[in-house]
Order: structure tokens, then sequence, then C-alpha cells
């Protein structure tokens, strides 16, 4: 099945999905005053800072795990003022053009807490928790000069709010690895959606026509595999359950997967779905997964990053080279223990989405 | 009512769960603006209760409350989670707080929150 969605359109549904989260949040500060405007997808060469005013207040947000890109919330400094009065922040004595420390602390909380929702939000989709990093607050003297501070993307993201009658802007950095995320995740739904079956990621048949290998999709993903550190995991299956379910799971609890004891587990590159093998169990007690079904396009781009990269840090070309191994050669997980309870669950877990997993590297 | 350390990096939550905490009858006494400030206080200060947010600088809440857990297994800690970090509160419950609250929260939810924690 071939991928059916754009890098454009895995763009517009990453901003609408952090757009709504963001404004359910705002909407807590400020209940019947918060506005949502369009999503716009800066195009390339131009700045997303380019219309920005001097002195604007700005609040970065990063991911920092499960995916990386920067959140920049960019608002007027009357409008970070009503943001923050919304929340309960007092309006200094005299109030100057500039804001209070307390003012900018809650604008900081406000960064922070609404993309803690988006990260929610898109970790959702993408079926892994996303961590985020501790808000940075400021006032852009030189927004010429934001690509500095915040570095820079291959793509870009512009949402506008409005918050107590005061515009604000949303922008998004994001690195080209998150658009192919978001695009495989989407897609993998919509297969499931649509009862297609467990193809890998659009990278079956469909991807071996004539001029596939150029769309910007496998494009960003080869550039998004060639510059990554690899990290390799077995999916055992998955279970849903709310929260509250999750946390009240006594010791000694069952959690059913969806998948049945016989089926093969899923190994995954970074998030990418490149095979699938049976879990054994080793002579010295370790976890291992003998593959039986390879993906070709997924380990084509691969070996294209491993080949664009000999100058690779050893690690990544230590694990790289494991991705040489044929069907049947028996990759081993860091667990040592055979022992169920005792598996790690990947980084990546949430509680709504739980993944019984061993993560490891080729031994 | 109990004798309270607030634990975030972000000036202005310090001040909304102070003043909640206050409505409430609570004494706060002492804050701290990262994990490594919070498990100082809290040896000091030895409160019945302690309010800590988990994303944080330097040492994040996860990391603090474990030390604090160490240094005293009886400590009663509320998590102050922000959406979207489920994964964590697990975790913060797992290595022992007494509950948790996700902000933005009203100082009533908080207060509910703190009086469960402290039962």
């Amino acid at each position: 099945m071939s991928q059916d969605i754009t890098p454009r359109e895995a763009l517009i549904r990453l901003g609408a999905s952090t757009a709504e989260a963001v404004a359910q949040v705002l909407e807590m500060f400020a209940p019947g005053g918060v506005q949502r405007g369009e999503v716009t997808v800066i195009a390339d060469g131009t700045s997303p800072f380019a219309s920005v005013a001097r002195g604007s207040i700005a609040s970065s947000v990063s991911y920092t795990d499960g995916v990386t890109g920067a959140n920049i919330f960019v608002l007027t400094p009357t409008g970070a003022r009503s943001l923050a009065g919304a929340m309960g922040a007092p309006a200094p004595d005299e109030p100057g053009p500039e804001l209070s420390d307390l003012e900018m602390s809650a604008i900081d909380e406000a960064a922070n807490q609404t993309m803690g929702a988006a990260a929610a939000a898109i970790g959702v989709v993408l079926g892994q928790a996303i961590e985020i990093s501790t808000p940075d607050t400021r006032v852009l003297d030189d927004p010429a000069s934001a690509a500095d501070v915040y570095g820079t993307a291959p793509h870009a993201i512009s949402t506008t709010f409005v918050i107590a009658g005061e515009s604000c802007r949303l922008i998004q950095l994001v690195p080209a690895a998150f658009v192919v995320r978001v695009a495989r995740a989407i897609d993998d739904r919509s297969a499931e959606q649509n009862g297609a079956g467990a193809s890998i990621g659009g990278s079956t048949a469909g991807d071996d026509t004539p001029g596939a290998d150029a769309s910007p999709t496998t494009m960003a993903l080869e550039e998004a595999l060639g510059a990554i550190s690899l990290r390799v995991w077995a999916e055992l299956g998955r279970a849903h359950l709310p929260l509250g379910s999750a946390l009240g799971l006594p010791v000694g609890a069952v959690l059913d997967l969806d998948r049945s004891a016989e089926a093969p587990v899923d190994l995954y590159v970074n998030g990418v779905r490149f095979a699938r093998g049976q879990l054994l169990v080793t002579d010295d007690g370790e976890w291992a997964v003998s593959l039986e079904a390879l993906e070709s396009e997924g380990l084509r781009l691969l070996d294209q990053a491993r080949a664009a990269q000999p100058e690779a840090r050893a690690d990544v070309e230590a694990e790289s080279e494991s991705l040489d191994l044929p069907p049947d050669h028996p990759i081993q997980g860091e667990t040592s223990s055979p022992e169920p309870e005792e598996t790690s669950p990947p980084e990546s877990e949430t509680p709504d989405v739980l993944q019984s997993a061993v993560e490891g590297a080729v031994k | 009512m109990a004798r309270v350390l607030v634990v975030d990096d972000a000036a202005f939550m310090r001040k909304v769960v102070s003043d909640a905490l206050a409505s409430g009858g609570h004494e706060v006494v002492g804050e701290a603006g990262n994990g490594t400030e919070a498990v100082q206080r809290y040896q000091e200060l030895s409160p019945e209760l302690v309010t800590l947010d988990i994303t944080m600088p330097e040492k994040d809440g996860l990391e603090a409350l474990g030390e604090i857990i160490s240094f005293d297994p009886s400590a009663r800690v509320l998590m102050c989670s922000a959406l979207g970090q489920e994964s964590k509160v697990i975790e913060s419950i797992q290595k022992g707080a007494k509950d948790f609250v996700v902000k933005p929260f009203q100082p009533a939810q908080l207060l509910e929150a703190v009086g469960k924690a402290l039962a």
C-alpha cells in the first residue's frame, strides 16, 4: 500500500491537532475568550518569524523525547499581559510597557501547560509518549535573528489564536523525521480503519513503482534515517485503557494485548517498523527475535543512511550493521530475564497505548 | 491544616499554589524552584506535605520525589502535572507519591487532592 498522505497534509494535521489541544487549555484560562484561526504551512525559504514585530513576547517549548521540534508562542506585550491576567497574575501597580516577572512567569506556565497538552495529543497519534522541555520566555528584540535562538527546521507551521481580544500565534518548527512519523501514523491508522491489514507504513509493493523513491515523504525518510542514532525495539502487542484503569492496576494484574502468543512481533527502528519475527529465549536467558519478514524498503533506506555516513559514530555503526542480518538471525534484546514482569516497556509508553516491548541492540 | 513545601520552577505557579493552600488554611513553609532545591528544603523544613511539579530544570520532579522518599519513606508528596504527563504520573505514584493534580486546576481541586494526600 502506498502512503496516502503528503508531507504538507501531515503538517496541516499536526498543526490542527496541536492547535486544538492548545486552544482547550487556553479556554480554561480565558473561558469563552479564545478563538482559533487557520493553520498555515510556511513556504520554503520564508522565515516563520518574518512578520513578528520587534518587542513581541516569545515563549518556546521543545519536544525532547519521542520526537523533536520547537514550538514558539508569539504574543504582543498587550496580549501577553491579557493572558497573564486571565491566568490570575496580578497587573503591576504601575503597568509599564514591560511585563513583570510574575507576568512573564505566567506566560512561561501557559506555554508549559498548552504544549504539554499538545504533546499528549500528538503522542496519541504517534502511539508514543512525547516529552517536553521546560519553557523559555523572552522578549524578541530582534525577530530577524530568531533563528539564532530557536534554530531552523525543514518545515514550519503557523497557527493564529485570539485570546481575550488579542492576537497571538504558535509557530512550530518541524524536523523532517517528525513529518514522516506523523504521515506514517496517519497512514497506519487509515489502513487499520479501512481493514487494509498490517502493511508496513506504506512501504510495500506500491512504493516500488517508478518515481516512488523521489516522493517528498521518501526523501524526508531518507534524510531522517541518515541523521539519527538508531534504537531497535520489538513490540509484542498493545492494549488501550484509560489512565484511571492504568493507575488502578494491582500487582499481579494481567493485561491482555491485541496479539496472540504465536503471532510474530514487530521490530522497529526509531519508530519505523522494518521487520517481523518470532520472540525467542536464548540459552543465556535473554530475549531474542528471529526475523521472519524484512521490510525491504526500510532496510534499503537504512543501508543508504549507513553508506552515506561512513564517519558516523561507532554506536550508530554497530547498530546499523545489525540490520544487515538475514531472516531467521536472532536479534537479542537488552533485557536479561525471560520473566514477563521483568520486560521493560519502551520509553515511548503511554497510559492509553501500553506497549509491551523488548528494547535493545544487537549484541 | 498542614505545613506545606511548594515546588515549581514557575514563580507564577508557586504563587497560584500557595494562594490556594492559604485559602484552605494551610501554611506554606517554603518554596523551591527545582528538584535539587526541593530535596534540600524538605530536609531542612520537614514539611507535612510537598506539592511537586514534574517538569523542572536541573532535577525534575520524579528524581526529587525519589530522593525525598529515600530520605523519608513516610513523606507525603502531591504531584502537579501538566496534561500529557500521564506516564510520569503513573511512575510517580509507583515511586510513592500520594496523589496528583493536573494543571490547570481550580483551587478547590488542589485542596481536595491535598486533603486526600494528608488523609
